[in-house]
Protein backbone atom coordinates (compact mmCIF):
# COMPACT_ATOMS: atom_id res chain seq x y z
CA UNK A 1 0.00 0.00 0.00
CA UNK A 2 1.20 3.44 -0.78
CA UNK A 3 0.29 6.05 1.74
CA UNK A 4 -0.78 9.59 0.90
CA UNK A 5 2.67 10.93 1.75
CA UNK A 6 4.24 8.53 -0.70
CA UNK A 7 5.74 6.11 1.87
CA UNK A 8 5.01 2.42 1.59
CA UNK A 9 3.51 0.46 4.43
CA UNK A 10 6.80 -1.37 5.08
CA UNK A 11 8.68 1.92 5.57
CA UNK A 12 7.42 2.24 9.11
CA UNK A 13 9.56 1.40 12.10
CA UNK A 14 9.46 -2.18 13.15
CA UNK A 15 10.31 -3.25 16.64
CA UNK A 16 12.95 -5.95 16.27
CA UNK A 17 12.70 -7.43 19.75
CA UNK A 18 9.61 -8.79 21.34
CA UNK A 19 8.78 -7.22 24.67
CA UNK A 20 9.78 -10.05 27.05
CA UNK A 21 13.37 -10.08 25.78
CA UNK A 22 13.98 -6.45 26.62
CA UNK A 23 15.98 -5.94 29.77
CA UNK A 24 13.12 -4.08 31.38
CA UNK A 25 13.58 -2.32 34.69
CA UNK A 26 12.84 -4.87 37.42
CA UNK A 27 9.64 -4.01 39.20
CA UNK A 28 9.34 -3.60 42.92
CA UNK A 29 6.56 -5.27 44.86
CA UNK A 30 5.34 -2.71 47.37
CA UNK A 31 3.70 -3.33 50.73
CA UNK A 32 0.46 -1.73 51.74
CA UNK A 33 0.59 0.86 54.54
CA UNK A 34 -1.16 -1.60 56.86
CA UNK A 35 1.35 -4.35 56.09
CA UNK A 36 4.18 -1.92 56.73
CA UNK A 37 2.74 -0.78 60.04
CA UNK A 38 2.12 -4.34 61.23
CA UNK A 39 5.67 -5.34 60.40
CA UNK A 40 7.22 -2.32 62.09
CA UNK A 41 5.08 -2.85 65.19
CA UNK A 42 6.12 -6.53 65.38
CA UNK A 43 9.78 -5.62 64.95
CA UNK A 44 9.61 -2.98 67.68
CA UNK A 45 7.83 -5.39 70.05
CA UNK A 46 10.38 -8.19 69.54
CA UNK A 47 13.27 -5.74 69.84
CA UNK A 48 11.85 -4.43 73.10
CA UNK A 49 11.61 -7.95 74.55
CA UNK A 50 15.13 -8.85 73.39
CA UNK A 51 16.58 -5.68 74.88
CA UNK A 52 14.68 -6.18 78.14
CA UNK A 53 15.95 -9.76 78.24
CA UNK A 54 19.50 -8.55 77.79
CA UNK A 55 19.17 -5.98 80.56
CA UNK A 56 17.21 -7.93 83.16
CA UNK A 57 16.83 -11.48 81.90
CA UNK A 58 18.79 -14.66 82.52
CA UNK A 59 19.45 -17.71 80.35
CA UNK A 60 16.07 -19.02 81.49
CA UNK A 61 14.40 -16.42 79.24
CA UNK A 62 15.66 -18.10 76.03
CA UNK A 63 15.23 -17.08 73.23
CA UNK A 64 15.02 -13.60 74.71
CA UNK A 65 17.75 -13.93 77.31
CA UNK A 66 21.11 -12.18 77.37
CA UNK A 67 23.79 -13.14 74.84
CA UNK A 68 26.22 -14.24 77.49
CA UNK A 69 28.68 -16.40 75.57
CA UNK A 70 31.97 -16.19 77.44
CA UNK A 71 30.72 -13.12 79.24
CA UNK A 72 31.83 -13.97 82.77
CA UNK A 73 35.20 -12.59 83.65
CA UNK A 74 37.67 -15.24 84.67
CA UNK A 75 40.13 -14.06 87.31
CA UNK A 76 43.68 -14.54 85.99
CA UNK A 77 44.79 -15.85 89.39
CA UNK A 78 41.94 -18.22 90.08
CA UNK A 79 42.14 -21.82 88.88
CA UNK A 80 40.31 -22.96 85.75
CA UNK A 81 37.70 -25.53 86.72
CA UNK A 82 36.67 -28.38 84.48
CA UNK A 83 33.90 -30.69 85.63
CA UNK A 84 33.42 -34.33 84.77
CA UNK A 85 30.92 -36.94 85.82
CA UNK A 86 32.18 -40.51 86.01
CA UNK A 87 30.93 -43.88 87.05
CA UNK A 88 33.33 -45.98 89.10
CA UNK A 89 33.55 -49.74 88.72
CA UNK A 90 34.31 -52.06 91.60
CA UNK A 91 37.90 -52.12 90.35
CA UNK A 92 38.05 -48.33 90.63
CA UNK A 93 38.03 -47.67 86.91
CA UNK A 94 36.38 -44.51 85.62
CA UNK A 95 33.58 -44.65 83.05
CA UNK A 96 33.00 -41.19 81.66
CA UNK A 97 29.40 -40.03 81.61
CA UNK A 98 29.79 -36.34 80.87
CA UNK A 99 31.02 -36.58 77.28
CA UNK A 100 27.66 -37.30 75.72
CA UNK A 101 27.52 -40.97 76.77
CA UNK A 102 24.14 -40.47 78.46
CA UNK A 103 22.90 -37.70 76.21
CA UNK A 104 24.16 -34.80 78.33
CA UNK A 105 27.14 -32.55 77.70
CA UNK A 106 29.68 -31.27 80.19
CA UNK A 107 28.19 -27.79 80.18
CA UNK A 108 24.76 -29.24 80.91
CA UNK A 109 26.10 -31.01 83.99
CA UNK A 110 27.78 -27.79 85.08
CA UNK A 111 24.52 -25.91 84.63
CA UNK A 112 22.69 -28.37 86.88
CA UNK A 113 25.37 -28.76 89.58
CA UNK A 114 23.29 -27.20 92.37
CA UNK A 115 20.43 -29.56 91.52
CA UNK A 116 22.75 -32.58 91.51
CA UNK A 117 24.15 -31.59 94.91
CA UNK A 118 20.60 -31.32 96.31
CA UNK A 119 19.36 -34.47 94.68
CA UNK A 120 22.22 -36.91 93.95
CA UNK A 121 19.72 -39.57 92.98
CA UNK A 122 19.69 -37.91 89.56
CA UNK A 123 23.12 -39.47 89.09
CA UNK A 124 21.65 -42.90 89.81
CA UNK A 125 19.16 -42.44 86.96
CA UNK A 126 22.04 -41.73 84.60
CA UNK A 127 23.91 -44.83 85.72
CA UNK A 128 20.80 -46.92 85.05
CA UNK A 129 20.33 -45.38 81.64
CA UNK A 130 24.01 -45.98 80.81
CA UNK A 131 23.83 -49.62 81.93
CA UNK A 132 20.70 -50.12 79.87
CA UNK A 133 22.36 -48.88 76.72
CA UNK A 134 25.70 -50.58 77.37
CA UNK A 135 24.77 -54.01 78.69
CA UNK A 136 28.32 -55.30 78.25
CA UNK A 137 29.93 -52.54 80.29
CA UNK A 138 31.51 -53.27 83.65
CA UNK A 139 28.87 -52.52 86.34
CA UNK A 140 29.33 -49.29 88.26
CA UNK A 141 29.31 -49.07 92.01
CA UNK A 142 29.15 -45.32 92.35
CA UNK A 143 28.90 -42.11 90.38
CA UNK A 144 31.04 -39.09 91.11
CA UNK A 145 31.06 -35.47 90.06
CA UNK A 146 34.68 -34.41 89.96
CA UNK A 147 36.04 -30.93 89.44
CA UNK A 148 39.56 -30.53 88.16
CA UNK A 149 41.21 -27.32 89.30
CA UNK A 150 43.99 -26.15 87.02
CA UNK A 151 46.02 -23.43 88.73
CA UNK A 152 46.78 -20.29 86.76
CA UNK A 153 49.67 -17.98 87.37
CA UNK A 154 49.40 -14.54 85.82
CA UNK A 155 46.73 -15.85 83.48
CA UNK A 156 48.80 -18.79 82.28
CA UNK A 157 48.14 -22.40 83.18
CA UNK A 158 50.56 -24.25 85.42
CA UNK A 159 51.09 -27.97 85.93
CA UNK A 160 49.36 -27.76 89.28
CA UNK A 161 46.25 -29.87 88.83
CA UNK A 162 43.97 -30.93 91.61
CA UNK A 163 40.90 -33.18 91.34
CA UNK A 164 38.17 -32.62 93.92
CA UNK A 165 35.17 -34.87 94.30
CA UNK A 166 32.09 -32.70 94.58
CA UNK A 167 29.28 -35.25 94.80
CA UNK A 168 29.38 -39.00 95.33
CA UNK A 169 26.36 -41.19 94.84
CA UNK A 170 26.61 -44.84 95.77
CA UNK A 171 24.63 -47.15 93.57
CA UNK A 172 22.51 -49.83 95.13
CA UNK A 173 24.27 -52.78 93.54
CA UNK A 174 22.69 -55.52 95.66
CA UNK A 175 19.32 -54.64 94.14
CA UNK A 176 20.36 -55.67 90.69
CA UNK A 177 20.66 -59.33 91.62
CA UNK A 178 17.29 -59.61 93.33
CA UNK A 179 15.47 -57.89 90.49
CA UNK A 180 16.68 -60.06 87.68
CA UNK A 181 13.17 -61.42 87.10
CA UNK A 182 12.02 -58.03 85.74
CA UNK B 1 35.24 2.77 47.79
CA UNK B 2 33.27 3.24 44.61
CA UNK B 3 30.96 0.47 43.66
CA UNK B 4 29.62 1.84 40.42
CA UNK B 5 30.87 0.90 36.97
CA UNK B 6 30.07 -2.71 37.79
CA UNK B 7 27.22 -3.20 35.39
CA UNK B 8 26.66 -1.63 32.00
CA UNK B 9 23.44 -0.04 33.21
CA UNK B 10 24.10 3.46 34.42
CA UNK B 11 21.05 3.17 36.65
CA UNK B 12 22.68 0.47 38.76
CA UNK B 13 23.94 2.92 41.36
CA UNK B 14 20.45 4.31 41.94
CA UNK B 15 18.62 0.99 41.97
CA UNK B 16 16.13 0.85 44.82
CA UNK B 17 17.96 -2.16 46.32
CA UNK B 18 21.12 -0.21 47.03
CA UNK B 19 19.65 3.22 47.66
CA UNK B 20 21.14 4.89 50.73
CA UNK B 21 18.96 4.81 53.83
CA UNK B 22 19.47 5.55 57.50
CA UNK B 23 19.29 2.31 59.53
CA UNK B 24 16.13 2.09 61.57
CA UNK B 25 14.03 4.38 59.39
CA UNK B 26 11.05 2.89 57.48
CA UNK B 27 12.94 3.61 54.26
CA UNK B 28 15.72 1.33 55.54
CA UNK B 29 13.46 -1.43 56.87
CA UNK B 30 11.56 -1.64 53.58
CA UNK B 31 14.40 -1.14 51.11
CA UNK B 32 13.52 -3.73 48.44
CA UNK B 33 15.49 -6.97 48.14
CA UNK B 34 15.45 -9.14 44.98
CA UNK B 35 13.12 -12.10 45.33
CA UNK B 36 15.71 -14.34 43.64
CA UNK B 37 17.98 -13.75 46.66
CA UNK B 38 15.21 -15.00 48.93
CA UNK B 39 14.64 -18.05 46.73
CA UNK B 40 18.28 -19.11 47.09
CA UNK B 41 18.66 -18.25 50.77
CA UNK B 42 15.46 -20.08 51.62
CA UNK B 43 16.83 -23.31 50.17
CA UNK B 44 20.06 -22.89 52.17
CA UNK B 45 18.22 -22.16 55.42
CA UNK B 46 15.71 -24.99 55.15
CA UNK B 47 18.18 -27.60 53.93
CA UNK B 48 20.50 -26.69 56.79
CA UNK B 49 17.90 -27.99 59.24
CA UNK B 50 18.32 -31.72 58.50
CA UNK B 51 22.10 -31.20 58.70
CA UNK B 52 21.69 -29.41 62.02
CA UNK B 53 19.42 -32.11 63.44
CA UNK B 54 21.40 -35.15 62.32
CA UNK B 55 25.00 -33.96 62.12
CA UNK B 56 26.12 -30.69 63.61
CA UNK B 57 23.99 -30.55 66.76
CA UNK B 58 23.07 -34.18 67.14
CA UNK B 59 23.29 -33.72 70.92
CA UNK B 60 19.76 -32.32 70.83
CA UNK B 61 18.46 -35.70 69.65
CA UNK B 62 20.48 -37.32 72.42
CA UNK B 63 18.11 -35.68 74.91
CA UNK B 64 15.57 -38.30 73.84
CA UNK B 65 17.45 -40.82 75.98
CA UNK B 66 18.01 -38.61 79.02
CA UNK B 67 15.81 -39.43 82.03
CA UNK B 68 13.04 -36.81 82.06
CA UNK B 69 13.94 -35.96 85.67
CA UNK B 70 16.88 -34.04 84.20
CA UNK B 71 14.55 -31.78 82.19
CA UNK B 72 14.58 -28.25 83.54
CA UNK B 73 11.96 -26.32 81.58
CA UNK B 74 12.81 -22.79 80.44
CA UNK B 75 10.51 -19.88 81.18
CA UNK B 76 8.91 -20.22 77.75
CA UNK B 77 8.28 -23.92 78.31
CA UNK B 78 6.60 -23.21 81.65
CA UNK B 79 4.52 -20.32 80.29
CA UNK B 80 3.27 -22.22 77.26
CA UNK B 81 2.97 -25.53 79.08
CA UNK B 82 5.18 -27.27 76.51
CA UNK B 83 5.33 -31.06 76.86
CA UNK B 84 8.11 -32.77 78.79
CA UNK B 85 10.52 -34.12 76.16
CA UNK B 86 10.01 -37.84 76.53
CA UNK B 87 11.63 -40.17 74.05
CA UNK B 88 8.49 -40.09 71.88
CA UNK B 89 8.08 -36.31 71.99
CA UNK B 90 11.67 -35.78 70.88
CA UNK B 91 11.36 -38.26 68.00
CA UNK B 92 8.04 -36.83 66.79
CA UNK B 93 9.30 -33.25 66.82
CA UNK B 94 12.52 -34.31 65.11
CA UNK B 95 10.84 -36.04 62.18
CA UNK B 96 8.08 -33.45 61.79
CA UNK B 97 10.74 -30.74 61.70
CA UNK B 98 12.96 -32.49 59.16
CA UNK B 99 10.07 -33.36 56.84
CA UNK B 100 8.58 -29.86 57.02
CA UNK B 101 11.98 -28.28 56.37
CA UNK B 102 12.70 -30.40 53.30
CA UNK B 103 9.21 -29.66 51.98
CA UNK B 104 9.67 -25.95 52.61
CA UNK B 105 12.98 -26.01 50.75
CA UNK B 106 11.10 -26.80 47.56
CA UNK B 107 9.50 -23.35 47.76
CA UNK B 108 5.97 -24.71 47.78
CA UNK B 109 3.38 -23.23 50.16
CA UNK B 110 6.03 -20.88 51.54
CA UNK B 111 3.78 -19.32 54.18
CA UNK B 112 2.24 -22.44 55.72
CA UNK B 113 5.30 -24.69 55.49
CA UNK B 114 7.60 -21.87 56.56
CA UNK B 115 5.52 -21.10 59.61
CA UNK B 116 5.39 -24.80 60.53
CA UNK B 117 9.17 -25.05 60.27
CA UNK B 118 9.56 -21.99 62.49
CA UNK B 119 7.29 -23.40 65.21
CA UNK B 120 8.89 -26.85 65.10
CA UNK B 121 12.42 -25.47 65.16
CA UNK B 122 11.51 -23.24 68.11
CA UNK B 123 10.24 -26.31 69.98
CA UNK B 124 13.40 -28.17 68.98
CA UNK B 125 15.41 -25.37 70.57
CA UNK B 126 13.37 -25.62 73.76
CA UNK B 127 14.25 -29.32 73.88
CA UNK B 128 17.88 -28.39 73.26
CA UNK B 129 18.24 -25.69 75.89
CA UNK B 130 16.23 -27.15 78.78
CA UNK B 131 18.94 -29.33 80.31
CA UNK B 132 21.13 -26.83 82.09
CA UNK B 133 22.92 -25.14 79.22
CA UNK B 134 21.62 -22.43 76.92
CA UNK B 135 23.45 -21.69 73.68
CA UNK B 136 23.41 -18.29 72.05
CA UNK B 137 24.24 -19.16 68.48
CA UNK B 138 20.84 -19.37 66.85
CA UNK B 139 18.77 -16.30 67.58
CA UNK B 140 19.46 -14.84 64.12
CA UNK B 141 18.60 -18.18 62.49
CA UNK B 142 15.34 -18.34 64.46
CA UNK B 143 14.54 -14.81 63.31
CA UNK B 144 15.25 -15.83 59.71
CA UNK B 145 12.86 -18.78 60.03
CA UNK B 146 10.24 -16.49 61.56
CA UNK B 147 10.38 -13.90 58.78
CA UNK B 148 10.88 -16.08 55.68
CA UNK B 149 7.17 -17.08 55.61
CA UNK B 150 6.16 -13.40 55.58
CA UNK B 151 7.65 -12.95 52.10
CA UNK B 152 5.50 -15.41 50.21
CA UNK B 153 6.42 -16.69 46.77
CA UNK B 154 9.94 -16.18 45.49
CA UNK B 155 11.40 -17.91 42.46
CA UNK B 156 15.00 -18.28 41.35
CA UNK B 157 14.33 -16.41 38.13
CA UNK B 158 12.18 -13.74 39.65
CA UNK B 159 13.57 -10.40 38.51
CA UNK B 160 11.37 -8.41 40.81
CA UNK B 161 12.39 -7.17 44.19
CA UNK B 162 10.04 -6.78 47.10
CA UNK B 163 9.62 -4.63 50.16
CA UNK B 164 8.40 -7.64 52.14
CA UNK B 165 11.68 -9.38 51.30
CA UNK B 166 13.53 -6.21 52.23
CA UNK B 167 11.91 -6.11 55.64
CA UNK B 168 12.66 -9.79 56.26
CA UNK B 169 16.32 -9.42 55.37
CA UNK B 170 16.57 -6.25 57.45
CA UNK B 171 15.32 -8.10 60.53
CA UNK B 172 17.85 -10.91 60.00
CA UNK B 173 20.61 -8.34 59.64
CA UNK B 174 19.52 -6.67 62.88
CA UNK B 175 19.46 -10.05 64.63
CA UNK B 176 22.98 -10.85 63.38
CA UNK B 177 24.18 -7.44 64.55
CA UNK B 178 22.53 -7.76 67.97
CA UNK B 179 24.14 -11.17 68.49
CA UNK B 180 27.47 -9.33 68.55
CA UNK B 181 26.39 -6.07 70.11
CA UNK B 182 24.43 -7.63 72.96
CA UNK B 183 27.28 -10.09 73.51
CA UNK B 184 29.46 -7.08 74.30
CA UNK B 185 26.75 -5.77 76.59
CA UNK B 186 26.52 -9.14 78.36
CA UNK B 187 30.28 -9.10 78.94
CA UNK B 188 29.93 -5.72 80.60
CA UNK B 189 26.85 -6.79 82.56
CA UNK B 190 28.14 -10.15 83.81
CA UNK B 191 31.89 -9.80 83.53
CA UNK B 192 32.17 -6.16 84.50
CA UNK B 193 33.97 -3.31 82.79
CA UNK B 194 37.26 -5.14 83.37
CA UNK B 195 36.15 -8.21 81.37
CA UNK B 196 38.91 -7.72 78.77
CA UNK B 197 41.62 -7.89 81.43
CA UNK B 198 40.36 -11.23 82.72
CA UNK B 199 41.41 -14.67 81.59
CA UNK B 200 38.22 -15.74 79.85
CA UNK B 201 40.01 -16.80 76.67
CA UNK B 202 42.72 -18.59 78.65
CA UNK B 203 40.04 -20.50 80.48
CA UNK B 204 38.31 -21.34 77.22
CA UNK B 205 41.52 -22.63 75.63
CA UNK B 206 42.57 -24.59 78.72
CA UNK B 207 39.19 -26.29 78.66
CA UNK B 208 38.73 -26.75 74.92
CA UNK B 209 42.00 -25.79 73.24
CA UNK B 210 43.25 -27.35 69.99
CA UNK B 211 46.66 -27.81 68.39
CA UNK B 212 45.95 -24.58 66.54
CA UNK B 213 45.30 -22.56 69.68
CA UNK B 214 47.27 -24.06 72.57
CA UNK B 215 50.40 -22.09 71.65
CA UNK B 216 48.55 -18.85 72.44
CA UNK B 217 48.63 -19.78 76.12
CA UNK B 218 52.41 -19.32 76.14
CA UNK B 219 52.45 -15.88 74.52
CA UNK B 220 52.17 -13.19 77.20
CA UNK B 221 49.50 -10.49 76.64
CA UNK B 222 48.23 -12.09 73.43
CA UNK B 223 44.91 -13.30 74.80
CA UNK B 224 44.08 -10.14 76.78
CA UNK B 225 44.75 -8.11 73.63
CA UNK B 226 42.47 -10.47 71.70
CA UNK B 227 39.82 -9.84 74.34
CA UNK B 228 40.08 -6.07 73.83
CA UNK B 229 39.85 -6.48 70.06
CA UNK B 230 36.84 -8.75 70.40
CA UNK B 231 34.83 -6.42 72.59
CA UNK B 232 35.75 -3.44 70.42
CA UNK B 233 34.51 -5.19 67.28
CA UNK B 234 31.35 -6.30 69.03
CA UNK B 235 30.60 -2.75 70.15
CA UNK B 236 31.21 -1.53 66.59
CA UNK B 237 28.85 -4.12 65.10
CA UNK B 238 25.95 -1.66 64.43
CA UNK B 239 28.07 -0.47 61.51
CA UNK B 240 27.10 -3.61 59.61
CA UNK B 241 23.60 -2.13 59.22
CA UNK B 242 25.14 0.27 56.69
CA UNK B 243 25.99 -2.48 54.22
CA UNK B 244 24.56 -1.76 50.76
CA UNK B 245 26.68 -2.54 47.73
CA UNK B 246 27.39 -6.06 46.56
CA UNK B 247 31.09 -5.75 47.26
CA UNK B 248 30.47 -4.56 50.79
CA UNK B 249 28.05 -7.43 51.36
CA UNK B 250 30.56 -10.04 50.20
CA UNK B 251 33.36 -8.42 52.21
CA UNK B 252 31.26 -8.30 55.35
CA UNK B 253 30.23 -11.94 55.05
CA UNK B 254 33.83 -13.06 54.52
CA UNK B 255 34.95 -11.06 57.55
CA UNK B 256 32.24 -12.45 59.83
CA UNK B 257 32.64 -16.04 58.64
CA UNK B 258 36.41 -15.66 59.00
CA UNK B 259 35.95 -14.76 62.65
CA UNK B 260 33.76 -17.79 63.29
CA UNK B 261 36.14 -20.16 61.51
CA UNK B 262 38.99 -18.79 63.63
CA UNK B 263 37.01 -19.38 66.82
CA UNK B 264 36.29 -22.90 65.62
CA UNK B 265 39.97 -23.55 65.02
CA UNK B 266 40.74 -22.30 68.52
CA UNK B 267 38.09 -23.84 70.75
CA UNK B 268 36.01 -26.04 68.37
CA UNK B 269 32.90 -23.95 68.91
CA UNK B 270 31.12 -22.79 65.79
CA UNK B 271 27.96 -20.71 65.66
CA UNK B 272 26.73 -22.63 62.64
CA UNK B 273 23.06 -21.53 62.59
CA UNK B 274 24.27 -17.95 63.07
CA UNK B 275 26.63 -18.41 60.11
CA UNK B 276 23.70 -19.57 57.99
CA UNK B 277 21.85 -16.40 58.95
CA UNK B 278 24.92 -14.41 57.90
CA UNK B 279 24.65 -15.97 54.42
CA UNK B 280 21.39 -14.04 53.95
CA UNK B 281 23.49 -10.89 53.50
CA UNK B 282 24.99 -12.13 50.21
CA UNK B 283 23.60 -10.99 46.82
CA UNK B 284 22.52 -14.50 45.80
CA UNK B 285 20.43 -13.12 42.92
CA UNK B 286 23.68 -12.77 40.96
CA UNK B 287 23.89 -16.56 40.74
CA UNK B 288 20.50 -17.02 39.18
CA UNK B 289 20.81 -13.85 37.04
CA UNK B 290 24.11 -15.11 35.64
CA UNK B 291 22.52 -18.37 34.66
CA UNK B 292 19.72 -16.56 32.90
CA UNK B 293 22.05 -14.25 31.02
CA UNK B 294 23.92 -17.19 29.53
CA UNK B 295 20.63 -18.80 28.60
CA UNK B 296 19.23 -15.73 26.85
CA UNK B 297 21.51 -15.34 23.81
CA UNK B 298 20.54 -18.73 22.40
CA UNK B 299 16.86 -18.35 21.58
CA UNK B 300 17.39 -19.22 17.91
CA UNK B 301 18.69 -22.70 18.62
CA UNK B 302 16.23 -25.49 18.08
CA UNK B 303 16.50 -27.01 21.58
CA UNK B 304 17.45 -24.12 23.82
CA UNK B 305 16.31 -25.54 27.14
CA UNK B 306 18.11 -28.86 26.93
CA UNK B 307 21.22 -27.37 25.35
CA UNK B 308 21.70 -25.07 28.33
CA UNK B 309 22.23 -27.93 30.72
Amino acid sequence: MTRLDGRRSYDGGVSLQSAPDLPAEPEVERLSPVARRTRLAAAVAVLAVVLAGSVWGEDDAFPFGPFRMYSTRADPNQPVISTRVVGLTAAGEEIRLSGGQVGLRRAEFEGQLPRIADDPELLGLLADSYAERNPDAEPMVEVQVIQRHIELSGGQPTDEVDDRVLVTYELDTSDDDSEDGE
Amino acid sequence: MSTTAQTPQSGAAESPETAPAVPGTPRWWFRPVPLARIAVFRVIAYLFIPIDVFVTTAWVRAHADVPTEWYQPLLIGRLLGLPTPTHTVVLVVQWALVIAAVAAATGRAPRILGFAVFLLYAEWMVIAMSYGKVDHDRIAFLVALAVLPTIGRARFRDRRSSEAAGFAMATVLVAVMLTYFLAAWAKIRFGGWDWPTGSTLTRAIVRRGTDLSNWTLDVPYLLPVAQWVMIAFELASPLILLVRSERARIGLVLFLLGFHVMVYAGVTIIFLPHCIAILSILPWEKLTAGRRRTALPTPAQPTPSTAAS
